[in-house]
């Protein structure tokens, strides 16, 4: 499937640059955060009350406070300042910044992976067919990309939520389930419609980029002596054409991915996310308290540009090593 | 192919996807959850009434005759009442489409003046600081989603001047900053028209300073992404073109390289950058409503996403389509524009 060359590409320019094993690092930290996000997490991400015994919700290091209290009939100015029962801080509600940072790491990469999953399943075929056979529907697809292409991502994801709805589906949490993480909330709410929206906005570009791969591979000489041998067309797409397809269509995987995650982070910051642990829908709230309490903001912000940055310098390596060219790899939400 | 006829095929291309938009927004619209004439009445409507603005709106016809009559009304421009305001839309959307463009052509202007020449740099100092600076800059700048941008600079700018944070509010015309440079969180001051009005008037200045303060936080925040990624686009274009044979030949010639540099290298690379911003209208619109929100900008963002939240469907499918016309329209003015460009370039 993967080509020696392709290997060799790979390992050469992983050896060149610092970036991508930066990237690679990055990643896998973040995975396992989320991965373990239960075990790791020191607090229900969604409990509530985490506040200072003087009224407000605590800071991280460096950013303590001061706020007003009355008491004994008196008004004075209190002090209030970071605990390491929180690394992080609380938030508006009280709950552990810390805690909802892994958690988000989870709606993040859930939605993109699963998003980029679905777009390449609905994209990749649509594309190889109306690249291997041409004609009526490779002009339908050519004309249905023209009109996704003129809708924003984001606009048409906004609109697409306006039918779909936000709710989440909850599955049960595999590692709370095994007992290895007891007071941890005991299913995980995966935004599903968002991931279906998501998916909808983007395979498009997958579409194209296997409409390209097949138009190109189509008449090379094996393809034909397949057919000569009297070979289906379905089993030329699967065992030829979808194989040799795949490299451009995996730079792309990478790049989606991380528009997938900043349009996943939009959305959720607009009030249309699926659950209150996504990262965006954080900022969201602490933007009103952005004067006083800019952690909350701060934070989640932080994990949506490391997410982003890892994914897209393992994409930029994808890219150097295997082919420069690639449409729709510069496009953003 | 003559260029008169060029444009007439994009132009009936365009009407094409024009027509497929139209057609997305409708079905959108009809398979929505939620009953438009209840929308429109609110919760507390009789039954008597609903059924009467049904009828009235035609609500009861088959679907298909809902379409054709809806793409009648498009058709002679008449994109109905919104459900909330019961103004019409198309005031609605046109009033709001100064604020937006303003924001976008600021965003534009300040990417390219950044990018192509931190592009250029990048490329002809390779392995220079400069250059490792200029790479870490454009892919934070392609990852740093742009609502939390706009939070962090207004935060910054605060600290900056040396204002406790406790004094800034996100969205409100309150200056962050002191003295000449103090720069507002939100709104928008006056619309760039009436700024140059006043200037030619009055000889006054004051309105185009104000429209300056209240365009530079949001105008930032939008056209970051694109400053990277137009930095990124020039920086592998120059290297690419550095390496053609055409450049060693002509500085073998005598020519100087800062001429070949910027008059033929740059001149290529440009071709590409130019069909990429066609391309990314739509993020930049995209990112628009996300700026328009943070900063509280009287655009048509901030109106589609207060449309969305009441689900006013006419008001959103009018913003909506005026956006893909916008793009369309965007993207065969930088088709033309490439043969101009490039005169290798034919027009097919």
């Amino acid at each position: 499937m993967i080509s020696d060359r392709v290997k060799s590409n790979l390992k050469r320019t992983f050896g060149e640059s610092l970036l991508p094993k930066l990237g690679l690092v990055l990643l896998v930290v973040i995975l396992v955060m989320a991965a373990f996000a239960p075990v790791l997490a020191t607090h229900d991400p969604t409990r509530t009350g985490y506040f200072h015994e003087n009224g407000g919700p605590y800071p991280p290091p460096g950013f303590d406070y001061t706020t007003t209290v009355a008491a004994d009939g008196e008004i004075g100015e209190v002090q209030i300042t970071s605990t390491s029962e929180h690394l992080l801080g609380t938030n508006t509600v009280g709950q552990d910044v810390y805690s909802r940072f892994l958690y988000g790491a989870r709606v993040s990469l859930l939605v993109s992976l699963f998003g980029v999953t679905l777009a390449s399943l609905i994209g990749v075929p649509f594309g190889l067919i109306a690249g291997y056979y041409g004609g009526r529907i490779d002009d339908g697809l050519m004309r249905l990309a023209d009109v996704m292409l003129a809708f924003p991502a984001l606009v048409l994801a906004l609109a697409l939520i306006g039918v779909f709805g936000s709710q989440p589906i909850r599955v049960p949490d595999p590692i709370v389930a095994a007992g290895l993480a007891p007071g941890m909330p005991p299913s995980i709410p995966i935004p599903g419609s968002v991931t279906i929206v998501v998916a909808l906005v983007t395979w498009v570009w997958f579409a194209r980029v296997a409409r390209g791969e097949a138009l190109s591979i189509r008449n090379e000489a094996y393809i034909k002596a397949a057919k000569s041998f009297g070979t289906a067309d379905w089993r030329i797409l699967l065992k030829h054409v979808l194989p040799n397809s795949l490299t451009p269509i995996i730079v792309l995987a990478t790049i989606q991915m991380a528009i997938i995650i900043l349009i996943e982070a939009s959305l959720a910051y607009l009030g249309f996310s699926g659950t209150t642990l996504s990262w965006g829908y954080e900022i969201e709230t602490g933007q009103d308290v952005l004067r006083t309490r800019p952690w909350v903001a701060m934070v989640p912000g932080i994990g949506i540009v490391l997410v982003v940055v890892s994914v897209n310098l393992l994409g930029d390596w994808f890219r150097d090593a295997l082919d420069p060219n690639i449409e729709g790899s510069e496009r953003g939400a | 192919m003559s260029m008169a006829k060029f444009l007439l095929r994009r132009t009936l291309q365009g009407v094409f996807v024009i027509w497929g938009v139209v057609t997305v927004l409708f079905g959108l619209r009809a398979v929505s959850p939620g009953d438009p004439a209840t929308l429109m009445l609110g919760q507390g409507a009789t039954q008597e009434l609903i059924e009467q603005v049904r009828e009235a709106e035609g609500l009861n016809e088959p679907i298909h005759v809902q379409y054709g009559d809806y793409l009648g009304d498009l058709i002679v421009g008449d994109l109905g009442y919104s459900w909330q305001s019961e103004r019409e839309v198309e005031l609605m959307v046109i009033e709001r489409i100064p604020a937006t463009i303003e924001l976008a052509v600021a965003a534009t202007v300040i990417a390219l003046l950044i990018a192509v020449p931190l592009g250029v740099v990048s490329a002809t100092r390779r392995g220079s600081p400069s250059d490792y600076s200029a790479t870490l800059f454009s892919l934070l700048g392609i990852s740093t989603p742009n609502f939390w941008l706009g939070l962090m600079l207004i935060l910054l700018v605060g600290v900056w001047y040396g204002i406790p944070y406790p004094t800034i509010t996100p969205g409100s015309s309150f200056p962050v900053g002191i003295g000449l440079i103090d720069l507002p969180t939100g709104r928008r001051g006056a619309g760039f028209g009436e700024a140059v009005m006043a200037l030619l008037r009055d000889g006054s200045v004051d309105q185009l300073g104000l429209w300056v303060k209240h365009i530079t936080l949001p105008a930032i925040t939008l056209g970051t992404y694109f400053t990277a990624l137009i930095t990124r686009l020039t920086r592998s274009g120059m290297i690419d073109e550095l390496g053609k044979p055409y450049v060693t030949a002509t500085e073998a010639k005598g020519l100087p390289g800062v001429l070949v540099r910027y008059k033929h290298v740059l001149r290529n690379t440009m071709i590409p950058i130019v069909t990429v911003l066609g391309l990314q209208m739509g993020t930049l619109m995209g990112g628009a409503v996300i700026t328009e929100t943070v900063f509280n900008w009287p655009g048509i963002g901030l109106r589609l996403i207060s449309a969305l939240g009441v689900r006013d469907w006419p008001l959103m499918q009018g913003i909506i389509l005026f956006i893909a016309i916008m793009f369309v329209v965007i993207n065969i003015v930088v088709d033309a524009l490439y043969t101009y460009l490039d005169p290798q370039v034919t027009i097919e």
